[in-house]
């Protein structure tokens, strides 16, 4: 409507008028300008130059050696890299076998027309991540303390686990602890997304399916699962790709650590503490690269695999 | 006229030229001081804002802008700031422990100023500890004047230890303090001392006093080397298996409860912890005392250090005369000094300021025991504590090695664990001393 608006009003301007004429074909590059001045200042440029950093050993802010491509040779034989990979890659294998399925449970019981306060139950669960990671990393190392910490009474009340069990400073237990952590965080984040994927599913498919005779079971796979498969595909990659952008939670929750033996060390983690506090942006930018490739490459792969190449939920 | 692109676009054009304008005619105020300076401790803070007017008053026209940065921050601010030579201070004060990463490099290329001649010329590198030089120091150059010397005490909590009958007096040496701790530890309920098993922080102090250390004067590696290897070897039992006598909870509330609790009986403790323990645990006042850290072996030395402070001058800095003024003015008065010690409990690098009668006075909260004396006492036989650029990767290796043997000691026990030992602190120094190699300079 609006463009039909613009086009009468330009057929009845003085078409004769150079000064019209002008305006008209740079109006939009003034109009999209600030975006792009702003986009190549802030993103463009930012880009470019971690490329080119990647391939320079930089000692502080000031020196840099040009290296090639030995960054990422030295990347690829970095036993610190292959721990921040590791602890990235088990976070976001729980993240997404774990937690969807949660979310998705819940989201099924809350859309569920006998369950009495939706409502209030919807809010409740996704409340926690109207809080930030860093409150929540707050939260959570005080809940996880030894001794005293609400987790440990509340395991040895229930299973005698004993009470000063070290959350955070035991290497095996670190990764549960985020795991954890992350669950309360985010399960009611992705539960919001399934919920509206299902409230869009077509109500007769579900009559049709129990006029042929199919129980919730056979409903939930013929029916519900192709449904909501395109926001299921895009929560499985959104949520990988956040599984891997993995740093605030950790940071916190360890103290401005890698924790106990790197136990929390994740890619980003170990990208910033390459950049910041070792102060060689180069390695840095080398991290960064292959982190942005590496997620990816996954991305791709995820969309593959779920068939959302060929139009979603089709 | 009409606009040809609707009302929209014309209220977004017309904000846009609006605020445009607002801005430049109201530019960003210029910051109006002489000299920025970052501290990143409040008490720093709040005792540096008490001397900044003596200064300004002697210099008319000069004026000081303190800021304070967090901890967490200061040292990513401080090389985002040389990295875009934006809004970089004149003075900073660095932590001991990221001190080093800023010495990267060509030393033309450091962002600090070398004050080496200006710290000899003046004689400050004889009227301060000169071991408390050594972190801050870089190929034989001097980037930094050390704040403070923290050696370091065993704080106990007096009144258990006379309700069990521990003579503080008759613990002499390690091996007398193990013997008492394995009779008055109960697994669970009471510890000994307060030592982490997953980090190194407490590890060091102990590896200093043994004379050891991360790196040698050259800043080569020396993390796995005899000292350090027997270091570990005392440590890990300490913490882990069936005899352990120590144990961590972690700070803030919890080591407070655990400390009013009897949990830990004791903990070591640098001058500035003194302070931290004062504040965190209130209700041990009278109940506290301390006493010199016990020696390796007989007659050896009862002190180690943790943690340090320097200040030093950007080389952004216009007026490098003034900052270094600046820089004395803070670290050698003595009447501020004893001020300091007195809110802070830290003990200055300035070896004269010593006498002032501040640091004999005697502390309630310590049981009344001169404080300051008994630091300054300890002072002299702080160990030297060398750095490299890549001084935080090396203490990150130190605690994988420390986390990866006491995993080990916990499962295997003695068996073996010697040469455990040596070749995971190996295994981590070679890490370190592989990124080093990386390094073009």
């Amino acid at each position: 409507m609006a463009t039909r608006e613009t086009e009468i009003s330009i057929v009845r301007a003085p078409r004769t008028s150079r000064w019209f004429v002008l305006q008209h074909r740079l109006a939009p590059y003034l109009f999209v300008s600030p975006f792009l001045i702003l986009f190549a200042t802030f993103g463009v440029y930012p880009i470019v130059k971690s490329l080119l950093l990647s391939f320079y050993v930089t000692n502080g802010p000031k020196s840099a050696v040009f290296v090639g491509l030995q960054n990422f040779a030295f990347l690829f034989s970095d036993p610190d890299f292959h721990k921040a990979v590791w602890n990235t890659a088990v976070f976001a294998f729980w993240s997404v076998f774990l937690q969807l399925p949660m979310s998705l449970g819940l989201a099924l019981l809350l859309n569920s027309l006998w369950v009495k306060g939706r409502e209030l139950l919807r809010l409740a669960f996704f409340s926690p991540n109207l809080l930030g990671q860093v409150f929540v990393g707050v939260l959570f190392s005080v809940l996880f303390i030894p001794q005293y910490g609400l987790v440990n009474r509340f395991l040895h009340f229930i299973a005698g686990i004993p009470t000063d069990t070290k959350w955070l400073s035991n290497p095996d237990l670190v990764m549960p602890a985020l795991v954890l952590t992350s669950l309360w965080m985010y399960v009611g984040f992705n539960m919001v997304y399934f919920l509206a994927a299902l409230q869009a599913v077509d109500k007769d498919l579900y009559e049709a399916a129990t006029v042929d005779g199919a129980n919730a079971w056979h409903q939930f796979w013929a029916v519900t699962l192709p449904g909501i498969k395109p926001v299921a595909v895009f929560v499985l990659v959104m949520s990988t790709i956040g599984s891997f952008q993995l740093f605030e939670l950790p940071w916190i929750m360890l103290n401005n650590s890698a924790g106990p033996d790197q136990a929390g060390l994740t890619i980003v983690m170990y990208l910033y503490q390459t950049g910041f506090v070792t102060g060689d942006l180069g390695y840095a930018s080398t991290v960064g690269w292959t982190l942005a490739l590496g997620v990816l490459i996954i991305s791709l792969f995820q969309m593959r695999v779920t068939g959302a190449w060929k139009g979603g939920a089709d | 006229m009409r606009f040809p692109y609707g009302p929209a676009a014309l209220s977004m054009l017309v904000l846009s030229i609006l605020s445009g304008l607002w801005l430049a005619f109201n530019p960003a105020r210029r910051p109006q001081a002489t000299l920025v300076m970052w501290t990143f401790a409040k008490t720093h803070y709040d005792a540096y804002k008490q001397a900044i007017p003596a200064f300004e008053a002697k210099h008319p026209g000069v004026k000081i802008d303190l800021q304070l940065v967090s901890w967490q921050a200061v040292t990513s601010r401080l090389q985002a700031a040389f990295l875009s030579d934006l809004d970089v201070p004149d003075l900073v004060e660095v932590e001991i422990s990221a001190a080093g990463s800023f010495f990267r490099g060509p030393l033309k290329d450091v962002g600090f100023l070398d004050l080496t001649d200006r710290i000899k010329q003046s004689g400050l590198y004889d009227r301060m500890v000169q071991a408390r030089f050594a972190p801050y120091t870089s190929r034989g150059r001097i980037f930094g004047l050390p704040h403070d010397v923290h050696p370091v005490m065993l704080a106990y909590r007096r009144d258990l230890f006379e309700q069990l009958g521990i003579d503080p007096n008759k613990i002499k040496t390690w091996d007398d303090f193990i013997a008492v701790g394995r009779k008055v530890t109960i697994p669970g309920k009471r510890y000994m001392l307060e030592l982490p098993d997953s980090e190194s922080s407490r590890f060091e102090p102990l590896l200093y006093q043994r004379g050891g250390g991360l790196f040698d004067p050259q800043g080569n590696c020396i993390m796995d080397n005899e000292i350090a290897v027997q270091t570990m070897l005392f440590y890990v039992p300490l913490v882990a298996g069936p005899n352990r006598i120590a144990s961590d909870l972690g700070g803030g509330q919890i080591f407070t409860k655990a400390v009013e609790d009897g949990y830990f009986l004791c903990m070591i403790a640098p001058d500035w912890r003194s302070k931290t323990i004062e504040v965190d645990v209130p209700k041990m006042r009278g109940k506290m005392a301390l006493m010199p850290l016990p020696a390796v072996y007989p007659g050896g030395r009862r002190t180690s250090t943790w943690g340090g402070t320097m200040i030093g001058i950007t080389k952004h800095c216009k007026n490098p005369d003034l900052a270094w003024e600046f820089a004395l003015h803070l670290y050698l008065n003595k009447e501020d000094l004893a001020q300091r010690f007195r809110d802070t409990n830290i003990l200055p690098a300035l070896k004269e300021a010593w006498d002032h009668p501040a640091y004999s006075e005697p502390r309630p909260y310590w049981s009344n025991q001169p404080l300051g004396k008994l630091y300054a006492e300890l002072a002299p036989h702080v160990p030297f504590q060398y750095t490299s650029p890549f001084v935080a990767t090396a203490k990150g290796k130190l605690s994988e090695a420390l986390v990866a043997c006491v995993q080990y000691y916990k499962t295997h026990g003695d068996r073996g664990f010697e040469e455990f030992v040596r070749k995971r602190l190996k295994q981590s120094a070679d890490e370190v001393r592989r990124l080093m190699r990386r390094n073009p300079y």
